[in-house]
């Protein structure tokens, strides 16, 4: 172990960097003009766009090849391999939710002598906390920590608090307070770990909330194409899929030594993932491995989490990316696929970028660019869309389906309006902290 | 070094330097797209001159029926158009203008990413035929719009208007395509909303694919164009083969559905058309299935079939699986815990015991009752306690003053003669949060008292000895005898009489003595477990092949109609529910004679476990919650017990001693396979052990009766279809 994973400071903003972009520009226009400037860009933007569209495409081709059979494929050893398991969980204000939860985690097909199950209670104002002891009083399996107001760290410091707990646990499985994993999951999740290099291994969320609005039924959609082809594809060709933050497992001693997870992020999942790699170890995913969870139902709860993504994914490739270019656990390609990856959410502050540049464009402002405006729009979709059909076929959901694609068009633009407001606010150094996602706790 | 190694080394070297794995995967896929790229730029360059004229023509003859003047396609490659004011423009059909490009890339990837899925072409061709329709559209908006506004807003509407067009059509071509590549409602795994459709049972069901909740159909019934071509359109001949090749393809939906005796007749069915016709749902068994008795049966027919011909790459996976499967090696078992506590009475019984280690091995935490302090069980289970005979006037105190300590979820109470003492308790326990199911204290009694018993089976006209219960009448009962207390267990004062003149003194020195005639034949016992509304859900008969103190220590399994209708008779005319053992006698001729019912678990009971029928966990899921539907229980015949001596140690204050003969691990007797080394009795000189038929046990016993169904691993049966009758 190196101890490159082991968390960093960094700055609380970047304005420099946005300065320097924006002197660049100008420096540039003063020097080519506007119109040549401008073309320029949508010539380097859609090389950008055509990189990440081979890149989905290329997930794509391989989830269709291999996915499915990999769903299909039996248990090896699942029965023989039972190391000690935490299962954590943080919980704040989480009383429509946590009953599912809590059975979920105490019907789980473990080892009883192998499993300890401790939920976090951080803090929580409404009747999360009294639930919680009444499940720990009719189950002793079932460990509750309180963590009192003002704790900090978010979920982060939660985890930490909970990990301090479980000294003889090699694997803690962390799931959030709306999900519902199947019985099986610990055994496929911790099967990975025969090899000593994995460090963390990331199972498949699945909505189980689409019935509650059209919304919900997208992100269901968007989930299938994300775990079954997107985080497949990572995996398959790169072997470089990401801990997700919730039905996922990792070593304890690892953790512990890399300093806990990061409290200043929040996006501790990106974070964890970056810091594994940077340490040598791997991340492996395995998508039989599954548990149920709540999409969020309305356009402002979508607004505010994927912002919170947006911000953290951003933040952390701010964070790691000289580390990343400069580390020996990582072969130049894996090095060019880590990066694609952190700038994911950078991607639609571009395409933002491309339209402007359309729609100056129609008003005769600006060069064309080498490759053809048609094929930059074409591109903007053309790859999600492959993913997301991909992910359709994959999940062997109904053909009328399919339909529901076209609600990915408004879906997209919202994207770009979070992605681009996270990066000017992270730029800047605005002030954020957890949010936390309301529930709904019908399902 | 010789000369072979140092070949063999120098092969290695250069093998060192073959990618792993994840960079050929990686190397595949971009030669895909590479592909993909190249066809779709060597086929617009090819085509794209010919396309552009097809797409003008087709324009042209189109604006010719519409009988628009002044638009004329007469160059080839391009459209003449009079404006308005009659200015000529020439509107030539550039690439961009042309399908050619979506339709391209729309083939390109149903090749990369669909090509594995049966209606690819079909998706590809309606795509092309929507966006080449689309495309027209397009076209002949942008003439008229030139035709009859201005040159100027052809050129607007065919570079910006056109441009959303067509990203729009390609979209929707594209979903088109991706739509008909998808299941239909039938066979998806799940609805839009994430909801799983496809009902098939968790253990057989995809992982992820769908969350499992109630789902209506509220869909009205629409035409099903699949169906009218089916019924309508293809010839009988050929709708009834892709009907059933359409069938043959869902076979693994249905095989998951039915009880694991089904499942198992169906596996062995499906592999004795050879294992290359129904290969992939045999494989789909040996991913899905949890049931070892089903798994047993599949690695049998596999390992039977081993003379075919091997017909492709699955068989031999799936005899690989089988070899596997035989060959494993015993296990730790590992339940997961269910956080229950049950208490369980007569723990020093073999009932008892047997019925706390079954609960032990379910996951369970029990509380062992008995009122001998050395009782075995009380050092089996976790927890026990000592209490007063249930006929002690300090019972009732002690055992609620033990439940309120610990709690229990349920109590199973395993002597019957308990029964009265816990039937005026049922309410206080309730109090207590401890539930319990007792048959009714008067059939109870009717089982318990050997002459009450005899009178319900003389009533009900069901074969019982004749009996004798006063010394008036026990000289009318034929001979020879067995006397024995109106009253007992465990043979307990069981006299045999051959001589009549002993039967006298042998009546009078056995208290309360019945007299009967001796039956002859071979004595069985039927393991029973009758539900709360009277249903037999379980009938397990075992040939008692050898007893000691009246508790079996060899047994087999076996099927039998008349046993069974006769254990179903015998315990309807009784009245009784819950579990039972009914014992009796099958005659040289099949007639079957009952010579008693225990309204409680046997001490046989392990071997009613092991050859399948979870009476234990039936009996606690009905008192845990007495309106839950319980399911029939099955058992596997042929199945034979030899019981062995097992021993506990402890000190004088209770304390486990360790047992020096105590294994690492415990093997778990799922049927594992023959002895190596030991040929199969059933086929012998046929081959390894190891690869006959994995069962170990085989009746050895002919049929002694002419209703008695051949015994065997493959024979496995339900008493529910015995029974149909009888009910």
């Amino acid at each position: 172990m190196t101890g490159r994973g082991r968390r960093r400071a960094v700055s609380p903003h970047h304005r420099l960097g946005l300065l320097a972009h924006l002197a660049v520009f100008a420096v540039t226009v003063a020097v080519l003009g506007l119109d040549s400037t401008l073309g320029w860009i949508a010539t380097v933007l859609n090389v950008v766009f055509l990189l990440f569209f081979f890149r989905h495409l290329g997930f794509a081709v391989a989830a269709a090849r291999w996915t499915e059979r990999d769903l299909d494929a039996p248990l090896v050893g699942a029965e023989s391999f039972t190391p000690p398991v935490a299962v954590l969980v943080a919980c704040k204000d989480e009383e429509l939710v946590v009953d599912g939860m809590v059975a979920a985690l105490l019907a789980l097909d473990y080892p009883g002598s192998a499993l300890t199950v401790v939920v976090v209670d951080d803090a929580s104002t409404d009747g999360t906390g009294a639930r919680l002891d009444a499940w720990s009083a009719a189950d002793p399996r079932l460990r509750v920590l309180h963590r009192q107001p003002g704790a900090g760290g978010g979920k982060s410091g939660a985890l930490n608090d909970a990990l301090a707990l479980v000294d003889h646990a090699q694997i803690a499985v962390i799931f959030d307070a709306d999900h519902q994993p199947e019985p099986d999951v610990l055994r496929r999740l911790v099967r990975h770990f025969r090899d000593p290099k994995v460090g963390a291994v990331m199972g498949r969320c699945v909505v189980r909330n689409g019935v509650e609005s059209s919304l919900a039924s997208t992100i269901f959609i968007d989930y299938l194409s994300g775990y079954l082809v997107n985080e497949y594809g990572r995996q398959a060709l790169f072997e470089l899929p990401a801990y997700g933050g919730a039905n996922c497992a990792v070593r304890t001693d690892l953790i512990r030594a890399l300093g806990g997870w990061n409290p200043h992020t929040v996006t501790e999942d990106t974070d964890l993932t970056l810091r594994l790699l940077l340490d040598g170890r791997r991340v492996r995913y395995d998508p039989s491995a599954v548990d149920f969870e709540e999409a969020v139902l309305s356009s402002r709860r979508f607004w505010k989490q994927r912002y919170r993504w947006a911000r953290g994914h951003q933040k952390c490739l701010r964070d790691y990316w000289r580390p990343i270019l400069t580390t020996r656990h990582l072969s130049p390609m894996e090095k060019l696929e880590t990066m694609l990856f952190l700038w994911v959410y950078h991607v639609p502050v571009l395409c933002g970028l491309g339209l402007l540049l359309i729609v100056l464009r129609a008003f005769g402002i600006g060069d064309q660019s080498a490759i053809s405006m048609v094929s930059l729009s074409a591109l903007l979709f053309a790859g999600p869309f492959t993913e997301l059909a991909v992910g359709l076929v994959l999940g062997r959901v109904e053909r009328r389906a399919v339909w529901m694609l076209i609600g990915f068009i408004p879906a997209f633009g919202m994207s770009i309006l979070t992605a681009t407001k996270a990066y000017l606010d992270g730029m800047w150094g605005t002030l954020y902290t957890w949010s936390k996602t309301a529930r709904s706790g019908v399902t | 070094m010789s000369r072979v190694e140092n070949r063999l080394n120098a092969t290695l070297a250069k093998r060192r330097w073959k990618p792993a794995a994840t960079p050929l995967r990686r190397r595949l896929v971009l030669l895909e797209m590479l592909g993909a790229v190249a066809g779709c730029v060597g086929g617009y360059l090819l085509f794209i001159d010919p396309v552009r004229r097809f797409e003008v023509t087709l324009a042209s003859r189109i604006i010719d029926l519409l009988g628009v003047d002044r638009v004329s396609g007469a160059l080839g490659d391009g459209f003449v158009v009079f404006g308005p004011n009659l200015e000529p423009v020439v509107a030539e059909m550039t690439g961009s203008c042309s399908i050619l490009s979506s339709v391209l890339a729309l083939a390109a990837l149903a090749v990369v990413a669909l090509r594995q899925r049966p209606q690819a072409l079909a998706g590809f061709l309606a795509a092309a035929v929507f966006v080449l329709a689309a495309n027209q559209v397009r076209l002949l908006g942008s003439l008229l719009t030139g035709r009859y506004f201005a040159v100027d807003a052809l050129v607007f509407f065919h570079d910006w208007i056109g441009a959303v067009l067509n990203f729009a059509y390609t979209l929707i071509g594209l979903l088109i395509m991706i739509g008909l590549t998808m299941y239909d409602a039938q066979r998806a795994e799940q609805d839009r909303t994430g909801r799983h459709t496809a009902d098939r049972p968790a253990a057989w069901a995809r992982p992820g694919l769908g969350h499992r909740v109630p789902v209506e159909d509220t869909r009205e019934p629409g035409v099903q164009i699949t169906a009218v071509v089916y019924r309508r359109i293809l010839p009988k001949a050929v709708s009834r083969r892709l009907a059933r090749r359409r069938e043959q393809r869902r076979i693994d939906y249905r095989v998951g559905h039915e009880t694991p005796a089904r499942r198992a007749e169906i596996i062995r069915e499906l592999a004795g058309k050879g294992l290359g016709v129904h290969t992939a749902t045999l494989l789909a068994v040996a991913s899905y299935e949890t049931d070892p008795l089903v798994l047993d049966t599949l690695a049998g027919v596999v390992a039977a079939r081993q003379w075919e011909p091997i017909a492709g790459g699955d068989v031999i996976a799936l005899r690989l699986w089988a070899r596997a499967w035989l060959m494993r090696a015993p296990r730790q078992r590992s339940v997961a815990e269910t956080g229950r506590l049950v208490a369980v009475t007569g723990a020093g019984g073999p009932a008892g015991v047997a019925v706390v280690k079954a609960l032990q091995a379910a996951g369970d935490h029990v509380l062992a009752l008995d009122a001998d302090p050395d009782a075995v069980g009380l050092r089996l289970a976790g927890r026990g306690a000592v209490l007063p005979r249930a006929d002690h006037p300090g019972y009732a105190e002690a055992l609620l003053a033990v439940l309120d300590e610990h709690r229990p979820a349920a109590l199973i109470c395993t002597v019957a003669e308990e029964y009265a003492a816990l039937a005026p308790l049922i309410s206080a326990m309730d109090e207590r949060g401890v539930r319990t199911w007792l048959p009714d204290p008067a059939t109870a009694e009717r089982c318990l008292d050997k002459v009450a018993f005899a009178r319900t089976m003389h009533a009900a006209g069901i074969p019982h000895p004749a009996t004798a219960w006063t010394p008036a009448t026990v000289g009318l009962v034929p001979g020879p005898w067995v006397v024995k207390p109106a009253r007992g267990r465990g043979s307990r004062d069981v006299i045999l009489v051959d001589d009549p003149a002993a039967l006298g003194h042998a009546f009078a020195s056995v208290p309360g003595a019945i007299a009967q005639t001796r039956v002859t034949g071979r004595e069985f016992t039927a393991d029973a477990l009758v539900g709360p509304d009277g249903t037999l859900l379980a009938c397990v008969p075992r040939w008692r092949d050898e007893t000691r103190g009246g508790t079996s220590v060899r047994g087999t399994t076996f099927t039998s109609v008349a046993v069974t209708e006769t254990v179903a008779a015998t315990l309807r005319a009784v009245g009784l529910t819950g579990p039972a053992n009914v014992q009796g006698f099958v005659g040289d001729s099949g007639n079957v004679t009952v010579v008693e019912v225990n309204p409680r678990f046997s001490g046989g009971l392990p071997l009613t476990l092991a050859a399948g029928a979870d009476v234990v966990g039936a009996y606690l899921a009905a008192v845990l919650d007495p309106s839950a539907p319980l399911p029939t229980l099955g058992f596997q015949p042929g199945v034979r017990m030899a019981r062995h001596f097992a021993e506990v140690y402890y000190a004088a204050d209770g304390t486990p001693v360790p047992d020096p003969l105590d294994p690492v691990t415990c093997s778990v007797p799922d049927f594992p396979a023959a002895t190596p080394g030991v040929p199969s009795p059933s086929a012998p000189g046929s081959g390894p052990a190891s690869l006959q038929t994995p069962s170990p046990v085989r009746a050895e016993h002919s049929d002694p009766a002419g209703s008695v169904a051949a015994n065997g691993p493959a024979a496995y049966r339900v008493p529910g279809e015995l029974l149909a009758a009888a009910r």
